[in-house]
């Protein structure tokens, strides 16, 4: 077996159907459609259940969890092959950060069954959408430290931002169910960010530059995933910024301040270019 | 604090509860059959009449050190393969069981890993090692299959070959350590032993429902044949003496006591 595992080599059975992150955003529907139906969802563009979307969109959201858990599994048990024991220096990693990344595995195993529950519990089908792979894209670096980054502090990071959400989603919607299993998945998450904010510090403790580059490498990941201002902390984001759950998990004021401002940054980018899409082709500009 | 025997002048009182002496019986053994509900007395034998564990075992702490060590590295090479096989199995239950079994692995990877340091072995990594070459070339074959079409492959080197080995040299070790001095042992292997019982069923059951044809089923034999001979080469997780018998001078230092 290959040390390292190419991100287009991910096994899957025929129902799937794989895209990535570049191929998304060159899709015009992806970048184009931010308010183009404001007025039935609202005020709002939070995923809730009184938006005439809400269904196709809660089923959507789940169907990219269940793909970015399959993924996760993949990118920890990865990380537990793909490294030597050691000190953390090179290519090594302790044996304790092995055992984490190989008890993430049997986490996100769960995540997998759950997230396959209740999906078909909300009437989807597997690979009825399709598969983002940027998650494990994330957890291809031949750093390990630059994959805790990557993943268990940025894409974790962000799967306790749509837990949160989901889980206040179920809660509207009178959805125990589904709020029952967001709560113990968000315990998880809260677990492996935390987990990676650890080994971040810890490993890279005496030298600054790695802790600088796997930092940068966040924030790349991070931004990647503001979605264009999909998350943030106003209302004209889907996706919430959960601030006390990050904290528990590691994060610092100022790292979620951080995190906040990029969201706003790519929410305004977004909006620009859609108004520029817009004026040029006549249709209109987008309120707000 | 109460005086005891032990202090040499017995009190009035304790002779007083003294219990009657059956005939060819010591006090003690007298009591712990007969109970001590009758006189109030708290004296009991120090071992109950149905705890029949036994002081002698047939490892020594540095032997049982070389085995854990064994043990340990093993269990390495399994979670880890197990994990690096996630990416490349297309079948998504086969994918969430190795997810799972994976954790299970490493948790008994760190369970010998911990019990180093308490059989005087300060530097775990220096007896963290296979037991031979051959062990280190099964593991090398057992990891070797990755393409996608050779998941019957990867399940049957860990299901058919492995976990039945661990689940041999594990109940040997328990069944043949000192159950009083290596009780901490003993408590692992229970632990680990139900865990590689409910992952061996697991790993069979999926085998069982991938394997449904003549060449799946020669497939699944040329494997297996191929991955024995190299483990009967190794002689077992701990080479030669693994479940007893063979060369038990190799590298060991067992014997009667």
């Amino acid at each position: 077996m290959r040390q390292f595992f190419p991100v287009e080599d991910l096994a899957r059975d025929e129902r799937f159907v794989q895209t990535n992150m570049a191929e998304r955003m060159k899709d015009a529907r992806t970048v184009n459609d931010v308010g183009s139906s404001r007025k039935s969802r609202g005020k709002s563009m939070r995923l809730t259940p009184d938006r005439h979307d809400a269904s196709d969109g809660a089923r959507s959201l789940m169907h990219g969890i269940m793909v970015g858990e399959i993924q996760a599994l993949e990118g920890a048990g990865r990380t537990a092959h793909d490294f030597a024991v050691g000190d953390g220096t090179g290519d090594t990693i302790p044996f304790e950060l092995k055992l984490d990344m190989a008890r993430q595995a049997w986490d996100e195993a769960r995540h997998v069954e759950i997230s396959a529950k209740l999906s078909d519990w909300m009437g989807t089908e597997l690979g009825q959408f399709a598969e983002n792979t940027v998650l494990f894209e994330a957890a291809c670096s031949n750093d390990p430290i630059l994959r805790l980054a990557g993943v268990n502090r940025a894409l974790e990071g962000l799967a306790i931002d749509v837990f949160t959400q989901m889980k206040e989603f179920g809660d509207l919607a009178g959805d125990p169910y589904l709020e029952f299993c967001e709560d113990w998945m968000l315990a998880d998450e809260v677990t492996h960010v935390k987990m990676g904010s650890d080994w971040l510090r810890k490993v890279t403790e005496h030298d600054p530059d790695r802790r600088a580059k796997a930092l940068e490498f966040q924030q790349v990941v991070d931004k990647l995933f503001s979605f264009g201002g999909a998350r943030g902390e106003t209302e004209e984001s889907p996706i919430g910024l959960a601030r006390r759950f990050r904290e528990l998990a590691g994060f610092t004021d100022d790292e979620v301040d951080q995190i906040s401002q990029m969201d706003h940054d790519a929410l305004e980018e977004r909006k620009a270019a859609v108004r520029a899409y817009r004026d040029k082709a006549g249709v209109g500009s987008v309120p707000g | 604090m109460r005086p005891t025997q032990r202090d040499g002048d017995e009190t009035a009182a304790a002779a007083v509860r003294r219990p009657p002496v059956a005939r060819g019986l010591s006090p003690v053994a007298t009591v712990a059959r007969m109970g001590n509900t009758a006189t109030g007395s708290t004296v009991r034998a120090p071992f109950a009449p149905w705890d029949r564990r036994d002081l002698p075992g047939r490892f020594d702490v540095a032997e049982t050190a070389r085995r854990v060590g064994n043990y340990a590295w093993t269990e390495m090479k399994l979670f880890e393969a197990l994990g690096g096989w996630v990416a490349t199995v297309p079948e998504l239950d086969v994918k969430m069981r190795f997810g799972t079994h994976c954790y299970h692995h490493a948790w008994h990877a760190d369970l010998w890993r911990k019990r180093l340091p308490e059989l005087r072995e300060m530097k775990p990594e220096r007896l963290t090692v296979p037991a031979n070459e051959a062990m280190e070339r099964f593991v090398g074959a057992l990891t070797e299959p990755e393409a996608p079409e050779l998941t019957i492959e990867k399940l049957v080197g860990v299901y058919r070959v492995l976990i039945p080995r661990f689940i041999a040299a594990y109940t040997y070790h328990r069944n043949n350590t000192s159950e009083i001095t290596d009780a901490p042992t003993i408590r692992s292997i229970n632990f680990i032993l139900q865990d590689e019982y409910d992952d061996w069923r697991d790993g069979e059951m999926l085998l069982q429902s991938l394997i449904t044809t003549p060449d799946h089923v020669r497939r699944a034999a040329d494997h297996q044949q191929k991955l024995e001979a190299i483990m009967v080469e190794a002689g077992g997780i701990t080479g030669s003496g693994s479940i007893g018998g063979g060369d038990d001078t190799t590298g060991n230092s067992e014997g009667d006591h």
